[in-house]
């Protein structure tokens, strides 16, 4: 490993600075459960790392009527076992528990699972699904970014130069929705394909993971949820809308199966009544 | 029987729970070295040249090796390897150059400045196409190369042992059948990934004496190999293995200890270590080899088999040293537990540019029975009678005779298969747990043989203490299998003393007795039998002392609860503690001298098989025969199965300890699962694209299923208390069992490990059982 600098600011504007400093050398820690693996391969070397756990006000899980907030420091574990979020997005809690294992969720966050951005982010599905808000504290001042627009490639979002996402934000929306992995290995492991499917009052919300460079909305397919489409159309768009690859974990082929398989059961478990909120 | 027999707790359980157990691993010494390991970055290359200059000049590096300055070459059956690579690297990873230096971070950023300048050749990278007469070939100079007599390389190929097994007349058979099949099998590469990777620490003194600490399974075996390679004698070389994270045959041979040794023997008595990365492990300690089997069958309408022909093409990787026994052993059992005339086998051990193969948990036996047990239950449904029938009509009987013609004398096959059959209630239909899923049970069989030397030898020393209690010393080691209270367990049943007053001690060629290896499910029953001899040993000392001070002949003398005691007169008794030292008389004078019971044990007549032929009437020291049963459900829309539960029965001779057997058992066959489910070393031109527990998937204790585990006890004659091994066999059935029962829930047949959700979907597709 190389040597680097470590800081551990207790502010937002101390971290942000630290950023811009260091630039592409300067890396947050928050968990570590991504960035120190990538350091001990030698794929990230940074030249400074800026933990924020030392940032007081990172570290909650708030909520008021509307909304609830997880702070960029909250871990999967809290989310999973938060009360309101088992209550008010199961799906949400659920595909939190479902990464990797109970000691890598007590360091691993959420919002670090969205900033690694990687295509298989299990708790980005149902942030998707939900429309969720990334709060930004920047150089230039606080911003919003819709989840939608975080993703933009693999490994790469929209933040800018010393921005840090402060939590992320989302709206108590009635409804039921199910969330489901389909992995090799029933714990402790990575996505083959995951889905969130949410029946919101407004209408049908669709999003996966593992098939396509980022997490995506399938808008076409909830339209057509919407009209009330037949199912085997509906599972058609669906594979229409997603651009899976080959890899150690599944081909190609099998992920488009999945996709329309994790489709239907979600559809079934929701018209059964599963998963509420 | 007070003590075998018994749940004993393990005595190596408080310092294994609590973490106060120290490993190899955690020893800090005084101005230690550390070693990192410039490797290849190709599957198959000529080295031009390795510049170590840079890496030199890095502050804090001692010393640069490369293969050159120990150019001889080792290995246990055949002398292929070289610890660094001379000439040229044979496989992705091989060791090519090693720095010493003041810390890991050091070492690491040293291996990163050596400049090796490689010409690519070209590889091979399947061993059925490494047999092809225009392959590449990966040790030109195997003509050359020191082999033990029962193996036979055939240079000028890639071919590093050819077994065959020509037992009565195979074509006469065929003609003689009613149906002949042939199927064909692929077992990829798997690896053991043990807890505790590998790791050493060497240390050579200014007189030139080495002391090795190693985390191994067989402390004298690593220490001869060591003495031939770099030409220590025995008595200047001692290895130690203090404790093992678990091996499964990873740990049995000489791997990383070789790479640091030169750099001991060059550091001024400094001690040198290296603990490997689970990288590592994955890529350069071993591999289980990667199997292409072909079976075909001759069988009557009765359901007799009258004739096998079996092709085994084992992928033995870059080096086959410690492979090439794989091969004959995967040659002799390759009839399974079977009465068959006719038997004809060739196994190929074949050098490809892949990692090393090595020995792993079943020795060959896991890889050829997931084709000999589906093979199975192919021909029996072709001939329309069940898996069981077929079993029944030809598995071994007392009175059978093996693939190698061998007289079978003692076997509970039948009670294993029957046990199993109730315990997986295999002809009650039980429903699926929900409309896409489909149910199925099944069966397999499975028999394994100690693979060692027919006189592989173990011995025991047992001291008694003043007070009563006792030292053990083997240098069998506890790997995790629970050895160390197995082999107190039967030196306390010979003394009569509780399992607390022994204290055993292990894994140091300088104190502890020779032991061949920890390796062949031979430990209980070989070094237990030492230990026997060694408490026996001791017993007959007591009594001969104790016949003066009672006055009471010693065959009427029995041990009983820490005391010599008369058979007759019950009050005429004397503690072992106040024999213990010797016999002291009234005067105050004494005779005898401390007791020190001595045990040695090589198994009893085991003769080289026929060269051509491979028969013999007594190649090995025993058969353990066993069963499993699975019930399972497969998902049709996304091609997982689930295990909802497996049987297990083998008759084990004598279990010595239930609970600790229970454990294994249990161990062996979610390790099997691990194999059948999940494990492949994904290879692709020579390179592991999985080399992590990221993509590495072993099974979790959620993936377990329930477990029902028992025993036939029908005795082995030369074990002690008639305890034969099992650690192996365990895991053997389990992996074509799973196979049976996918096959019985959704109708497909999977030649290839493992059984993946995808494979499953694709093969249920094309048989158009997909809704």
């Amino acid at each position: 490993m190389r040597p680097f600098e470590y800081f551990r600011p207790s502010s937002l504007k101390e971290a942000s600075e630290l950023l811009v400093r260091y630039g592409d050398g300067g890396h947050l820690l928050n968990g570590g459960t991504d960035l120190i693996v990538r350091m001990r391969d030698g794929l990230t070397l940074p030249s400074a790392v800026i933990d924020l756990k030392g940032i007081e006000q990172l570290s909650r899980i708030r909520e008021d009527e509307e909304s609830v907030y997880i702070g960029a420091t909250v871990n999967l574990n809290q989310v999973g076992r938060h009360e309101t979020i088992g209550k008010s997005f199961p799906y949400l809690a659920e595909a939190a528990l479902s990464v990797g294992s109970k000691q890598v969720r007590n360091r691993a966050t959420c919002i670090g699972n969205l900033c690694n951005a990687s295509p298989l982010a299990d708790t980005a599905t149902p942030l998707m699904a939900l429309d969720a808000v990334l709060e930004v504290f920047g150089p230039e001042g606080e911003r919003e970014i819709p989840i939608r627009d975080f993703f933009v490639f693999v490994r790469k979002t929209s933040l800018k130069p010393g921005e840090i996402v402060k939590g992320v934000r989302v709206t108590k929306t009635a409804g039921q929705g199910v969330f489901t992995k389909l992995a090799r290995r029933k714990e402790v492991d990575l996505s083959m394909v995951c889905m969130t499917l949410l029946k919101a009052e407004d209408g049908w919300r669709l999003s996966y993971g593992a098939v396509a460079p980022t997490p995506v909305r399938l808008p076409k397919t909830e339209a057509l949820l919407n009209q009330g489409a037949a199912l085997e159309e509906v599972l058609s768009c669906a594979v229409s809308e997603v651009k899976p690859i080959d890899d150690v974990r599944a081909s190609r082929e099998y992920r488009l199966e999945m996709v329309k398989v994790m489709l239907k059961r979600g559809l079934e478990q929701i018209e059964k009544g599963g998963a509420v909120s | 029987m007070k003590f075998v027999g018994k749940s004993i707790k393990r005595v190596d359980g408080v310092k294994k729970v609590t973490g106060s157990l120290k490993y190899v691993d955690d020893m800090k010494m005084p101005r230690m070295l550390y070693v990192a390991v410039k490797r290849s970055p190709h599957p198959h290359a000529k080295i031009l040249s390795i510049d170590p200059s840079e890496a030199l000049r890095l502050k804090g590096v001692k010393d640069v090796i490369t293969g050159e300055f120990y150019t001889k070459r080792g290995g246990l059956y055949l002398e292929d390897k070289n610890f660094l690579a001379v000439g040229k690297a044979r496989y992705r990873g091989e060791a090519v150059a090693a720095v010493a230096a003041e810390s890991e971070d050091i070492a690491q950023a040293a291996v990163e400045l050596i400049k090796v300048e490689y010409e690519v050749l070209p590889a091979v990278t399947n061993a059925v196409e490494a047999m092809a007469p225009n392959a590449p070939l990966v040790h030109p100079d195997l003509g050359d190369y020191k082999v033990a007599p029962v193996f036979f390389p055939e240079p000028g190929t890639n071919i590093s042992n050819h077994y065959k097994l020509r037992k009565g007349d195979v074509e006469k058979g065929f003609a003689e059948a009613d149906f002949v099949f042939e199927n064909k099998f692929y077992v990829p590469h798997v690896q053991h990934v043990p807890i505790e990777t590998h790791t050493a620490v060497a240390q050579m003194d200014a007189d030139g004496y080495l002391t090795v600490w190693a985390s191994c399974q067989s402390p004298y075996a690593v220490r001869q190999a060591l003495s031939a390679a770099f030409d220590i004698p025995l008595n200047k070389l001692r290895v130690m293995s203090p404790a093992v994270g678990g091996g499964f045959g990873s740990k049995a041979g000489t791997t990383l200890e070789g790479i640091i040794i030169p750099l001991a023997m060059r550091s001024n008595g400094r001690p040198v270590k290296l603990t490997y990365s689970r990288e590592d492990e994955f890529e350069n300690a071993y591999v289980r080899q990667g199997l292409h089997a072909t079976i075909k069958t001759g069988v009557r309408k009765d359901g007799k088999i009258v004739a096998v022909q079996n092709e085994f093409i084992w992928d033995g990787g870059a080096y086959t040293e410690y492979g090439v026994n794989i091969v004959k052993a995967a040659g002799y059992a390759s009839a399974g537990p079977y009465d068959i005339d006719n038997v004809h086998t060739d196994s190929y051990c074949v050098y490809t540019n892949h990692p090393v193969g090595g020995p792993y948990r079943g020795f060959g036996m896991s890889e050829i029975h997931f084709g000999i047990e589906q093979n199975l239950d192919i021909v029996a449904e072709q001939i329309g009678i069940s898996p069981v029938e077929i079993r029944r009509i030809n598995g071994l009987k007392p009175g059978g005779r093996t693939g190698t013609g061998e007289l079978v004398e003692v076997c509970g096959l039948m009670e294993c298969l029957d046990n199993v059959i109730r315990d997986i209630e295999l002809d009650k239909e039980e429903p699926a747990s929900g409309p896409n899923k489909r149910r199925g049970k099944a069966i397999a069989c499975g028999w394994k043989a100690p693979s060692m030397p027919n006189n592989a030898a173990s011995s025991a020393v047992i001291k008694l203490n003043e007070d009563g209690t006792a030292h053990l010393l083997v240098s069998a080691q506890d790997i995790g299998q629970g050895s160390d209270t197995v082999m107190t367990q039967i030196a306390a049943e010979v003394l009569s003393i509780s399992p607390e007053k022994i204290t055993v001690r292990t894994g140091d060629t300088d104190h502890t007795p020779y032991e061949w290896q920890t390796v062949a499910s031979r430990i209980t029953y070989s070094a237990g039998r030492a230990v026997y001899e060694a408490a026996q040993d001791a017993k007959a000392q007591l009594f001969e002392l104790a016949q003066i001070k009672l006055g009471v002949y010693k065959r009427d003398l029995e041990m009983r609860d820490g005391f010599i005691v008369s058979q007759i007169y019950p009050d005429r008794k004397v503690a072992i503690s106040e024999l213990a030292l010797g016999l002291t008389f009234e005067d105050g004078s004494g005779v005898h001298g401390p007791i020190i019971g001595r045990g040695s044990f090589i198994p009893p007549n085991i003769r080289n098989a026929d060269k051509k032929t491979g028969l013999g009437d007594h190649p090995v020291a025993f058969w353990t025969y066993g069963a499993q049963g699975v019930d399972l459900e497969v998902d049709v829309e996304t091609g997982h199965i689930k295990v909802l539960k497996v049987a297990s029965c083998f008759d084990v001779g004598q279990v010595v300890n239930p609970q600790m057997l229970e454990g294994q058992l249990e161990g062996a066959i979610l390790q099997g699962m691990g194999t059948a489910l999940f494990e492949e070393l994904m290879l692709k031109d020579g390179k592991i694209l999985n080399k992590s527990f990221v993509d590495y998937k072993i099974p979790t204790s959620d993936d377990m299923p329930e477990l029902v585990v028992s025993f036939v006890e029908n005795p082995e004659e030369s074990g002690p208390y008639g305890a034969r091994g099992v650690a192996e066999p365990a895991m053997v059935p389990t992996a074509p069992a799973i196979a049976n029962a996918v096959y019985k829930a959704v109708g497909i047949r999977l030649s290839t490990m493992p059984l993946t959700p995808e494979k499953v979907l694709a093969a249920m597709k094309a048989k158009g059982q997909t809704k």
